[in-house]
C-alpha cells in the first residue's frame, strides 16, 4: 500500500492548494480526485479575486492575506495563470455600481468599515464612475472602486498549483479515484488512510477540500459539514475586446443579496425571481463574462434559459452597449455554500489528523491561496497566517444546531421556489 | 497512421496547435473537456463545432483508448450566438 504525509480529497481549487503549500512544507502528498483536477466549481465560475466582496472583520481580512499569496505567485510559478494586471503590473481593480440612494448608503457604510481594517476602497460619485468604466450606463447614483482587487483564470490556478507542486517530487496526482471510505483507530479516531475505488492509501493525515461534496466526505468520519450547493450561471460572449475598461465591475446588490436583503433593487419580476446580480469582466483573453445569480438547485447545474434573459437585461441595465454582442454560451455551477457564509478552514479535535478546507462558496477563487497556506500550517503546527484565522476553525460548529439551520434554509428555499414559479407562470399568460 | 506534427492547428477560433494539446495530456488531461480547460481549444466562437473530433483523435492516439473514453463537451446553450439583446427580450 502506498503512503504518503497527507491526503488531500479533492483537486478543486482548495485541494490543489493545499496541495502545493503542503509540498512546500516537505510533505509528501497525494490529491485523490473522483473527476479531473479543476472539474467542478473552479471551473464554472469566473476568476474574481480581492477583498472587497467579503464582510469586513475575518471575511476582508482572508481575502487580503490570500491577495498576497497571489501577489508572490504570479512573481514565482512558470504556470501562467492570467493574473489580470494593469499598465503598471498592478491588479486591475474592481468597480460596484450603486443603483440607488440605499445602495449608495450601505457602500459607504462598507468602505468606511473596511478602511479602518486597511484595506483600501472608496466611494466614487457618477463623474468618476464614468471615468473608472465610460462604457457603464450615464444615470447610476454612485460607485464604489477597490483598486487593488484582480482577476485570474481560475482553472489555471488549480493546474498552476498542481504543476508547480509536481516540481517538488513530492506531489502524486490521482484522478479518476473516488474516495470511498476513510479508515480510522477504532480507540483514538485518528485518521489512518483512506479507501478508493482504486485501492487503498495510508497517511496519517487527511484533508477533506471536496468543495460541495465536502458532507460526503465529512460523514465518513461522522461529522455533519453545513454546507450547500448554491447555484450560479454565467454567460459568455465573443470577443469584445474591453467592454470593461480593464476593471471587473459589479452592481452593489451582487454583494447585498450575497449576505443580506437587496433592499428592493428597481429590477424587472424576472430579474428578481432568480436572484440574478450583474457581474461582469473583459478578461485578457478578449471575451466578456456577463453572469450571475444565487439561487438552490440541488446538485444540478444545468444552464438555464430563463436566467440567460435575466443576466441579458441585468447586463444590457449596466453597459448597454452590450446588447449588440453575441453570447456564445452559458454556463452553470454550484458554489459550496457554508451556514454561517465563512469557509472551514482548521483541524479536527475530535477526529485527530483530520482536516477541513471546504466551504468557501463565492470565494474559493480568492481564498485558494490562503486556504492551502493555513491548511499547511495546521499540518504542521506553524504559526497561523494571520491573526484572526481561529475564527475560520471547525470548532465554531461544535455548539450549533446544523440540522435545524439546514430545515430552515430549506424552508426558505421552497419560498423563493414558489416566488420564481409564480412570476414564471404569469410572464407565460 | 502517421503522427501528426506539432505545429497543425487544431481549434482555430482559439489557435491551439497539436502540440499543446499532447502537452495537457502529458500533464494529465484524459478527455475532451480536460483538453479544453487547458489549453482552450473549444472555447472559441465555434464552441468546437470545428475541432472537437480532432481533439478527441488526438486523445485516442496518445492514450491509446477508444472514443468512447474521451468524451465529448457539455452540452450548453446557446446552440449558436445570439445577441444580448435578443435574449434579454426573449427571443428564442
Amino acid at each position: 500500500m502506498k503512503s504518503y504525509d497527507i491526503i488531500v480529497i479533492g483537486g478543486g481549487m482548495m485541494g490543489t492548494a493545499c496541495a502545493y503549500y503542503l509540498t512546500q512544507e516537505g510533505l509528501k502528498v497525494a490529491i485523490v480526485e473522483r473527476g479531473d483536477i479543476a472539474g467542478g466549481t473552479v471551473s464554472h465560475t469566473d476568476g474574481y479575486i480581492g477583498a472587497s466582496e467579503k464582510q469586513p472583520g475575518v471575511d476582508s481580512m482572508q481575502g487580503a492575506a490570500s491577495m498576497k499569496l497571489y501577489d508572490e505567485m504570479r512573481k514565482t510559478f512558470d504556470y501562467d495563470f492570467e493574473f489580470s494586471e494593469n499598465e503598471n503590473g498592478d491588479p486591475i481593480g474592481f468597480v460596484y455600481f450603486c443603483d440607488s440612494e440605499f445602495e449608495f448608503e450601505k457602500a459607504k457604510e462598507q468602505v468606511a468599515k473596511n478602511q479602518a481594517l486597511g484595506i483600501e476602497q472608496y466611494a466614487v460619485d457618477p463623474y468618476i464612475l464614468q471615468q473608472l468604466e465610460p462604457n457603464c450606463a450615464k444615470d447610476l447614483t454612485g460607485g464604489m472602486w477597490v483598486p487593488k482587487d484582480g482577476a485570474v483564470c481560475p482553472f489555471r490556478v488549480a493546474f498552476g498549483f498542481v504543476e508547480e507542486a509536481k516540481k517538488t517530487g513530492l506531489l502524486d496526482v490521482y484522478t479518476r479515484t473516488e474516495v470511498l471510505d476513510i479508515k480510522q483507530d477504532p480507540a483514538t479516531k485518528a485518521v489512518l488512510g483512506v479507501v478508493t475505488d482504486k485501492g487503498e492509501f495510508a497517511a496519517p493525515k487527511v484533508v477533506n477540500a471536496a468543495g460541495c461534496w465536502a458532507p460526503f466526505i465529512g460523514a465518513m468520519v461522522g461529522l455533519e459539514v453545513p454546507i450547500e450547493p448554491r447555484f450560479g450561471q454565467l454567460t459568455v460572449s465573443e470577443k469584445t475586446g474591453k467592454i470593461t475598461q480593464n476593471r471587473l465591475a459589479l452592481e452593489y446588490g451582487y454583494y447585498l443579496t450575497k449576505f443580506f436583503q437587496d433592499g428592493e433593487r428597481p429590477i424587472s419580476p424576472l430579474v428578481k425571481a432568480f436572484n440574478v446580480c450583474l457581474n461582469i469582466t473583459s478578461d485578457v483573453t478578449g471575451n466578456t463574462v456577463v453572469g450571475g445569480c444565487r439561487l438552490f438547485r440541488g446538485f444540478s447545474i444545468k444552464s438555464e434559459y430563463k436566467i440567460m434573459q435575466a443576466v441579458a437585461q441585468r447586463g444590457i441595465r449596466y453597459y448597454p452597449m452590450l446588447k449588440d454582442f453575441n453570447c456564445i454560451r452559458a454556463f452553470a455551477g454550484i458554489r459550496p455554500f457554508c451556514l454561517d457564509h465563512l469557509p472551514i478552514v482548521s483541524d479536527v479535535e475530535e477526529v485527530p489528523g483530520f482536516y477541513m478546507a471546504c466551504g468557501h462558496e463565492g470565494d474559493g477563487i480568492t481564498l485558494g491561496p490562503i486556504t492551502g497556506k493555513l491548511i499547511s500550517q495546521y499540518a504542521t503546527g506553524k504559526p497561523l497566517e494571520f491573526e484572526l484565522a481561529p475564527e475560520l476553525a471547525w470548532a465554531r460548529w461544535h455548539d450549533k444546531d446544523i440540522p435545524a439551520m439546514k430545515a430552515r434554509e430549506e424552508e426558505n428555499t421552497k419560498a423563493l421556489k414558489a416566488v420564481e414559479e409564480e412570476v414564471i407562470r404569469s410572464l407565460s399568460k | 497512421m502517421a503522427r501528426i506534427d506539432d505545429e497543425m492547428l487544431v481549434c482555430r477560433c482559439e489557435e491551439v496547435t497539436v502540440g499543446e494539446i499532447r502537452e495537457a495530456i502529458a500533464q494529465g488531461a484524459f478527455d475532451v473537456v480536460g483538453v479544453k480547460r487547458r489549453t482552450r481549444a473549444g472555447m472559441g466562437l465555434c464552441q468546437g463545432k470545428t475541432c472537437e473530433k480532432m481533439v478527441q483523435q488526438i486523445l485516442c492516439q496518445e492514450l491509446g483508448v477508444g472514443p468512447d473514453q474521451v468524451g465529448s463537451t457539455s452540452v450548453r446553450p446557446p446552440v449558436r450566438p445570439v445577441s444580448y439583446g435578443a435574449l434579454a427580450e426573449g427571443v428564442f
